[in-house]
């Protein structure tokens, strides 16, 4: 799949790699310490500030999962249990014995398949308003309904400042257009039922032994307080931090802050 | 031609509730007394169907003031029953929103048992804002379709062993009928389409094919279906192979024709109250569908053209409805040269779909339009003639 140029990213390489038969977009960018980035619901466009940020003291190596943005949709592939298998594959190609991993929400539950996979594959953790831990319980939601929002009141809802860069779908390029489509259709086929979670995963967390963060934003419009706590009662191993002036999308609302959590607790 | 009532079997009285007449609209602006009523009501009026000769079909929607029949096949089983002599066809079961495809057999054999082998069975794609009540999987939506089909398919004509299927979306142990259908080797099977491309596929299969107030776009569903068709079995299908689903307004005088077009009108305005994030669910349309549709500006949707080849606008008058061929109002000889007119300019039918009760149309009314339509349309349909095949593709691209 062709990759174009990513609005934000322009600091670093835009590349295509082959794992196992499945052509995956990775963006590198900085040097030092290797760090592995996953990105959210947003992509990876939405990300690019902390990206950027992360990347003065990282090497940062920022795919865009399978189904998201350029990269192609795996066969076969439909539970984020299965992206955690594919990841451990794609670390193997990259040779990453053991970066450090940062995860923003879907990326998050991601991080949490691989981890409790592999624990020892990662030399610290970072979740940025993870998903993946049971998003309700019968008739009580912890995470909003993004399936059932209408796509302008989410755009506003998902952080404190300006919305992402492919939120507005109705003044995209077609180019970015179809980046976003491709987001929702990978949200959709991941995320639909049982909604945005894996029951199973809450029982494997903990495996995971590395230093880990949990990041949750002050204003978070999306994940309820009951949801932040839900977390930190799985993983107790980890420190669990609040941001202020900060919503779901943290990660944009106060980039440098995360940086900075991630680098002090990466050691770097 | 043959003619087919159906009704969609609204909850009208919400229709004053603002907003929403799907998905999110609550259930406790139903009164179930009335909901039981009115839904007597219309069985009273497929009942009649029946008795005029006419034949009967019936559909399903969930979570809606505009349909409160849930279940094809639960309101087919009470007129398998019930009527006598009418066809019976379920247009249609949403396939994909299933979770039990096995059991969608075992509804339509049951039915078929109890009517003396009178069901006809269609499957549809389905609303896509039904996906938020059936809550499956919006991708590979179509896939999921598909292996229903031939599951299903396979169940109605099995004279062999019970068998079992272990496919991508189903696995079932053992699969066995009882009792299995009276129509071998199955009911005729009905699908739906709204382009040449998808009637081609059914053309190919030989089901029949019903296209739904689609307008002059019937004529280019129609001449898909018969070219696939055509190559498949190597000779014309006939009219039987294919329906157009539209409103009919028949009085002995016009004026009160109108009157009662302008109370079934409800039907095109509900239909268009439903906030845009529940008609198109993440994952459901295809990625490049969506880019095209979101860069030639969005929503929207098909609005069928008028002769002058504007879209009928939402609100449209009755006469913009007939314009496009939706709607045919007046009385029986009105009536009469109007679908016989659509029927010549389309390629020919043979069935026609025929909502006699839509929207806020009491039952008085509805009788009379079904008294009329039987009475005075039918028999003059029954005898209008083949299109000639030279005329029927030309002007086809």
């Amino acid at each position: 799949m062709d990759t174009v140029s990513l609005a934000g990213l322009e600091f670093g390489t835009l590349s295509a790699i082959d794992i196992r038969g499945t052509q995956v977009e990775l963006f590198t960018a900085g040097s030092g310490a290797p760090l592995l980035f996953l990105h959210g619901l947003d992509g990876l466009e939405g990300a690019a500030e902390v990206i950027r940020q992360l990347s003065e003291q990282f090497t940062v190596y920022a795919p865009s999962h399978p189904g998201f943005g350029g990269s192609q949709q795996s066969e076969g592939m439909n539970r984020v249990d299965d992206l955690g298998y594919f990841y451990l594959d794609l670390m193997d190609e990259l040779e990453l014995q053991q970066p450090a991993m940062v995860g923003a929400n879907f990326g998050g539950w991601l991080a949490a398949e691989i981890l409790t996979k592999e624990p020892a594959r990662a030399s610290s953790l970072t979740l940025i308003s993870p998903l993946g831990l049971k998003t309700a319980d019968r008739r009580e939601q912890y995470v909003a309904d993004i399936f059932m929002v209408a796509k302008q009141e989410l755009a506003k809802r998902m952080q404190v400042g300006e919305p992402g860069p492919l939120q507005n779908v109705m003044t995209l390029p077609e180019e970015q257009l179809r980046r976003a489509m491709r987001n929702d259709e990978a949200m959709s086929l991941y995320g639909w039922t049982p909604y945005m979670c894996n029951p199973k995963l809450a029982g494997r967390l903990h495996r995971i032994t590395c230093p880990t963060q949990i990041l949750w934003g002050a204003e978070d419009a999306i994940a309820t307080p009951a949801y932040h706590e839900a977390w930190a009662a799985a993983m107790p191993q980890a420190d669990t931090a609040t941001i202020e002036g900060a919503g779901f999308r943290l990660h944009a609302d106060q980039p440098a802050a995360i940086a900075a959590r991630i680098a002090s607790l990466a050691g770097a | 031609m043959d003619i087919w009532q159906f009704s969609e079997q609204a909850y009208y009285p919400a229709f004053e509730v603002p907003g929403n007449m799907r998905v999110t609209l609550p259930q406790s602006e139903c009164d179930p007394v009335e909901a039981g009523k009115l839904l007597n009501r219309y069985l009273d009026e497929y009942m009649l169907a029946d008795e005029l000769g006419l034949n009967i079909m019936i559909n399903e929607h969930h979570a809606a003031a505009t349909c409160m029949s849930t279940s094809c096949m639960t309101t087919l089983a009470i007129l398998a029953r019930q009527t006598k002599k009418a066809r019976l066809l379920a247009l249609g079961i949403p396939l994909a929103n299933r979770s039990n495809p096995l059991r969608v057999a075992e509804e339509i054999a049951m039915a078929d048992c109890l009517s003396g082998g009178r069901t006809e069975i269609g499957f549809v794609k389905g609303a896509s804002y039904e996906l938020f009540m059936s809550n499956r999987q919006p991708t590979g939506f179509m896939d999921r379709f598909w292996e229903a089909y031939d599951l299903i398919m396979a169940a109605l004509t099995n004279e062999g062993e019970n068998f079992s299927w272990e496919g991508e979306h189903f696995h079932y142990r053992t699969a066995s009928l009882w009792p299995r259908p009276i129509q071998q080797p199955a009911p005729p099977i009905w699908m739906t389409a709204s382009s040449a491309g998808s009637a081609a596929t059914y053309g190919k299969m030989g089901t029949v094919c019903a296209t739904f107030l689609s307008g002059s776009v019937a004529r280019s569903v129609f001449s898909g279906y018969r070219q696939a068709y055509a190559a498949q079995f190597g000779h014309q299908a006939g009219r039987d192979r294919l329906g157009y689903l539209c409103l009919v307004s028949c009085a002995k005088d016009r004026s009160e024709a109108f009157r009662r077009a302008e109370q079934m009108k409800s039907y095109f305005t509900t239909a268009a109250r439903l906030e845009p994030t529940f008609r198109n669910p993440l994952g459901f349309n295809p990625v490049e569908a969506n880019v095209k549709m979101l860069m030639s500006g969005g929503g929207g949707g098909f609005r069928p053209l008028m002769r002058n080849g504007k879209p009928v606008p939402a609100d449209g008058s009755i006469e913009e409805y007939m314009d496009a061929g939706l709607y045919f109002v007046g009385t029986p000889d009105d009536v009469y040269e109007q679908i016989a007119r659509f029927h010549d300019e389309v390629g020919g039918f043979g069935h026609l779909l025929m909502m006699a009760q839509a929207g806020e149309l009491d039952h008085a009314a509805t009788a009379d339009n079904l008294t009329l339509v039987a009475q005075e349309v039918a028999p003059r349909l029954k005898e209008l003639q083949e299109v000639e095949l030279d005329a029927r593709y030309e002007g086809v691209g």
